[in-house]
């Protein structure tokens, strides 16, 4: 056509596709950095089911809607279930899993303030889902 | 042609990113002690920043397409079909 630009059009697309891969790259990026495990982090079993969360210690120690954890220490948690499909999350350590049956995700963190903080399972699971609690006790290990 | 240079390019790029993906996102080193919380909630504010800009920038184009074509615009034209009384 005629006395028209498509310069503008150009920009705008280039605006965008750079804007895109600004997007792709960052969440690629923090996905990586977070997905990577310490090598001294302990490994906690995470077992969901209705309408409960176990935990069990490298060392064997098992818990039940509790779980004890000491302040600076790496976790990796394995968590699976026992029945139907659980989501286990931490909401103040921004930790969110799905718990699957036949199936291990891992999740890691460490926690940094001492304190109790719930634990909630965030895939609807049956009647009593919204009790599916459990309590995260950070304790001051120095 | 161009259509098969499109899906090898796509087909390749399906490869070449999960590739990677594995090579550099997978690896064995142990990782580093972090908080989460800062790295997960640093990267949404970031991309809601990306997000709301896009969207000013769409929707202020919007407005400014409406405004500036419609039809009672002083500086609007006839398009050459309504010049020509075709339409």
């Amino acid at each position: 056509m005629s006395g028209h630009s498509s310069w503008p059009e150009w920009v705008y697309i280039g605006v965008v596709v750079a804007l895109l891969c600004y997007v792709g790259a960052e969440a690629w990026n923090v996905e990586r950095i977070v997905e990577h495990v310490p090598a001294d982090a302990e490994i906690i079993k995470v077992t969901g089911q209705q309408w409960l969360w176990t935990f069990e210690h490298e060392d064997g120690t098992k818990e039940i809607g509790e779980l004890h954890l000491e302040q600076g220490k790496a976790y990796k948690f394995e968590i699976t279930s026992k029945d139907v499909i659980h989501s286990f999350n931490i909401h103040d350590y921004v930790v969110l899993l799905d718990a699957v049956p036949g199936r291990v995700n891992t999740v890691w963190f460490s926690p940094g303030d001492a304190g109790e903080f719930p634990i909630q399972c965030r895939e609807y699971c049956g009647l009593i889902h919204y009790n599916m609690r459990a309590t995260l006790y950070v304790e001051n290990g120095a | 042609m161009k259509a098969i240079i499109g899906i090898g390019l796509v087909l390749s790029l399906l490869i070449i990113l999960p590739s990677v993906q594995y090579v550099l996102a997978a690896g064995d080193e142990p990782g580093e002690y972090l908080d989460r919380r800062l790295e997960i909630w640093g990267l949404f504010y970031r991309l809601m920043i990306v997000a709301f800009t896009v969207g000013t920038v769409v929707s202020g184009m919007i407005v400014w397409l409406v405004l500036r074509f419609r039809e009672s615009n002083p500086k609007a034209t006839p398009t050459e079909y309504e010049a020509d009384g075709k339409w």
